[in-house]
């Protein structure tokens, strides 16, 4: 298992590194931010003294090198718009999106593991086919197009929920949670479904119900037990997903989280801000990667043998 | 507050009578299946009502204001509060007239200048005002208001290394020398005489002299009716009520900012109660129950660059003034937010021609010029790139086609580019891009000083911020009107107007542009041409019976 975990580690964290230097190169590329931070008129000794300020006159590769001597120094810089530390603001914003992809993927995967058990139980069946479809309809649901109907039909038309904003009872989560949860739980009730279609026809679970197994049973104690692991998978993969493309749904519902905050640091030209948001993005990506597979290995030792030491 | 006790709208829809009182289960109806669905609505409620959502304050949000908070949705989050920077649209709504105040303010409707931290001024001299402060004052931290503080505030906004907004936008690179004679007198003096100062002054925020020089202030102290509350980066912004104000108390006690970019989602704030002001809303989601239109002094031009080929032949710049069809532009658009547009500036701004007219579109006359220019020799095939800003302005991007479209039936090569702000202000400010070939830029000006010279200095002379080109003798033309006054002012920026469009052509104006404000029926507020830049508070009162 040690081997496993080192492999795995090693694996993980070549893409975090090339995330790194890939946001801090692309971002500037956009451009110098002198022009939103400076006057109209701000003289070129104006304008030279606020890049050789915050290094923008250096070349990408010494400001980067700069950048990494500070991150070994847990220095992540200050932000330009607000003057406030970087890893603060980031560290500050990141639990509300965590909130977010937590509640999200609990509510997806309870419901995705009941309604794909059930839709599985009678293949083909009308319960099976309307299941089926309505997976496949929320999968493909555009999350923007649905939110803001949902901001019409029930902030506004029906009155039931707030169309925005993140402080007040529970009712401020279900709008920004039910536009979360609609394309991963299509995906997932799809993967349960399948899974379960195929464990049900398995010759263990025709050897439970000869032993006299009750069908709530054999579903959720035989068939789902051994089903879970490719859900467990793409609940993962998905959870990563939530965790950072969670950007529409903040920008709209005005949730303070990480990819509100990463937007508008692309917008501000902000980039120590971005850096440090896309930094600790990528390491909570990479810990989850790690906590994946450690669970996917638990789960399946033919995982853990595939790893060669 | 009412906010902790009242039951949301969704509690409502949730709630149950007790058990007792419950009708009892019709006989043979099955329950079990619903067990697992409720059982987990109910835990996902449960987990979320247990935890607040994270970096959130618990003052309660917008939604669930109290009765005597003023709710507002801004566009955006205000990037800084730094009353130096109150330029800026977004900063300028929450700073101006609410925490800090300028000496004179500028009447948007009149256009005079009147009284408000100064109770008079005067020429004393033709390159020195003399103005005399209020009395009586207090700054917010309980700082008395001096001509001192005045003169500090000047000095700060013009001549530190600060780089204020206001500076660039305001005041030119000369300069001014500032000084209090007394507690209640202070002088301003500039380089040549300047006859429209004490307008340039009602853009300078007074703060106390005990404000940082060396760096912006995030929550500023100001003489204003609101002082700041709290600002928690991402989510809001509060503003109490200054007990202390020396002018008429504001209606609300308090008055809370929030931010969401989404036009519908502010529409949908209003129409649901849940907020009473909402800045910037897109004509598709107003309605005359949720929003009022107002002139909001933003003109939408194409700026023509005039150093590349073919848009350095006047004959090609004419011909595209020609074939724009703005009318139907304006009204297909705009709808009513865009009127067809003959200069950079709207009736009301001194120096506006009132003789010019939108060109008519006429795509023969044109065709021709275009002919001419390609028989000399002007590559009018080459690419021209018009650039244009996301969210600018409603219906940018089909505007930018309805361009496209409409320069291609003169033989143009044109392609758009949608940007973003920063990328938009690479192209927009000068040291303007190199090797990017012919740019048609998208723009909008706002001139919210109400005076032609702002709208030049910025946009016309040829070595200007913001423009790409320009002639000496244009350069003449608006020097020479800049130092008149008067109706001789008036008449002398009127013909910078008309000499751009017949010599220069820089610019093809579209349309002068209104604003539609979100405006709840629980309180009143009648917006103005400044309404956009300055959300004056105070002008705010509770709708006659109604309170929450």
């Amino acid at each position: 298992m040690t081997t496993f975990l080192r492999k795995r580690i090693i694996s993980s964290a070549i893409p975090l590194v090339f995330v790194v230097f890939g946001v801090f190169c692309l971002a500037r590329l956009t451009g110098n931010p002198v022009n939103l931070y400076l006057p109209l008129s701000a003289t070129s000794d104006q304008r030279a003294a606020f890049s050789a300020e915050h290094g923008f006159d250096q070349s990408i590769g010494a400001q980067l090198w700069d950048y990494l001597g500070q991150v070994v120094r847990l220095d992540f810089g200050t932000s330009l718009r607000t003057g406030q530390s970087a890893a603060d603001m980031a560290l500050t914003a990141f639990p509300a999106t965590l909130q977010l992809a937590a509640v999200t993927m609990v509510i997806a995967a309870l419901g995705a593991i009941l309604i794909g058990s059930l839709a599985a139980y009678r293949p083909n069946s009308v319960a099976d086919r309307i299941a089926s479809f309505l997976a496949m309809a929320a999968a493909s649901i555009p999350d923007f197009w649905f939110a803001i109907t949902g901001v019409l039909i029930f902030g506004v038309n029906l009155a039931l929920l707030p169309t925005s904003g993140v402080s007040g009872g529970p009712e401020v989560w279900i709008l920004p949670i039910a536009t979360l949860l609609i394309r991963p739980f299509g995906v997932l009730v799809q993967v349960v479904r399948g899974a379960m279609v195929a464990a049900l026809s398995a010759p263990y679970v025709k050897v439970a119900r000869s032993k006299g197994a009750g069908e709530k049973r054999v579903i959720f104690g035989h068939a789902l037990r051994n089903a879970i692991t490719p859900a467990l998978t793409v609940a993962g993969d998905l959870t990563i997903g939530l965790v950072n493309g969670a950007v529409v749904v903040e920008t709209i519902f005005g949730w303070p989280g990480i990819g509100k905050l990463m937007i508008d640091s692309i917008l501000q030209r902000d980039f120590a801000v971005l850096q440090a948001a896309v930094l600790l993005t990528a390491l909570t990506i990479f810990a989850l990667n790690i906590l994946i597979d450690v669970c996917y290995a638990l789960l399946d030792p033919r995982v853990r043998q595939a790893v060669p030491a | 507050m009412l906010s902790s006790v009242r039951r949301s709208p969704l509690l409502s829809a949730l709630y149950k009578p007790p058990r007792s009182q419950s009708p009892a289960p019709r006989p043979g109806r099955r329950r079990r299946g619903r067990a697992p669905a409720a059982g987990l609505a109910a835990a996902a409620l449960l987990f979320t009502s247990a935890c607040t959502v994270a970096n959130s304050d618990t003052g309660g949000d917008i939604g669930a204001a109290g009765g005597n908070t003023l709710r507002i949705v801004l566009d955006q989050e205000p990037p800084t509060l730094e009353p130096c920077e109150s330029s800026l649209a977004s900063t300028g709504a929450v700073v101006r007239s609410n925490v800090t105040e300028p000496l004179v303010e500028r009447d948007p409707d009149s256009g005079e200048l009147e009284p408000l931290l100064a109770t008079g001024w005067r020429q004393t001299a033709p390159t020195t005002w003399t103005f005399d402060t209020r009395p009586g004052v207090t700054f917010q931290n309980g700082q008395k208001f001096t001509a001192e503080d005045a003169a500090f505030s000047i000095d700060r906004a013009v001549n530190s290394d600060l780089s204020c907004n206001v500076d660039g936008y305001v005041f030119d690179d000369s300069g001014v020398d500032v000084r209090a004679t007394s507690d209640t007198t202070l002088t301003v003096t500039t380089a040549k005489p300047d006859p429209i100062l004490p307008l340039r002054l009602s853009f300078i925020e007074i703060v106390p002299r005990t404000t940082s020089t060396e760096a912006k202030v995030r929550k500023p102290v100001g003489t204003g009716p609101y002082a700041i509350g709290g600002w928690q980066t991402g989510v809001s912004i509060t503003l109490d009520r200054n007990d202390t104000y020396w002018g008429k108390a504001p209606a609300f006690a308090r008055a809370r900012y929030v931010w969401r970019s989404e036009p519908s989602v502010r529409a949908a704030m209003i129409t649901k109660g849940e907020a009473d002001l909402a800045t910037a809303l897109d004509p598709q989601d107003a309605t005359e129950e949720n929003s009022v239109a107002y002139p909001n002094n933003e003109t939408t031009a194409l700026r023509l660059d005039g150093r590349e080929a073919p848009l350095d032949d006047i004959r090609v710049r004419k011909a595209i003034d020609m074939v724009i069809d703005r009318q139907s532009i304006s009204e297909t658009l705009f709808g009513e937010l865009g009127e067809p547009a003959a200069q950079l500036v709207p009736k009301g701004v001194v120096g506006f021609n009132n003789d010019l007219v939108p060109t008519e579109p006429d795509l023969k006359a044109a065709r021709a010029l275009v002919k001419a220019a390609a028989a000399d020799g002007a590559p009018v095939d080459r690419k021209i790139t018009l650039v244009a800003r996301n969210g600018q302005f409603p219906r940018v991007a089909e505007t930018a086609e309805a361009l496209q479209y409409q320069m291609a039936r003169l033989g143009l090569n044109v392609k758009i580019l949608m940007t973003d702000t920063a990328a938009h202000l690479q192209y927009q400010l000068r040291p303007l891009p190199e090797n990017v070939g012919p740019i048609a830029l998208l723009i909008m000006h706002g001139n919210q000083a109400g005076d032609a010279a702002f709208t030049a200095s910025q946009y016309l002379l040829s070595g200007s911020p913001q423009s790409t080109f320009g002639t000496p003798e244009l350069d003449r033309r608006v020097a020479a009107a800049t130092a008149l006054a008067g109706e001789k002012r008036q008449k002398a920026f009127a013909e910078v107007f008309a000499y751009q469009n017949e010599a220069v052509a820089q610019y093809v104006h579209l349309a002068h542009m209104r604003g539609l404000l979100g405006l709840s029926s629980s309180v009143r507020y009648r917006p103005n041409s400044a309404t956009g830049d300055e959300l004056r508070l105070a002008a705010v009162s509770r709708a006659e019976g109604k309170s929450r």
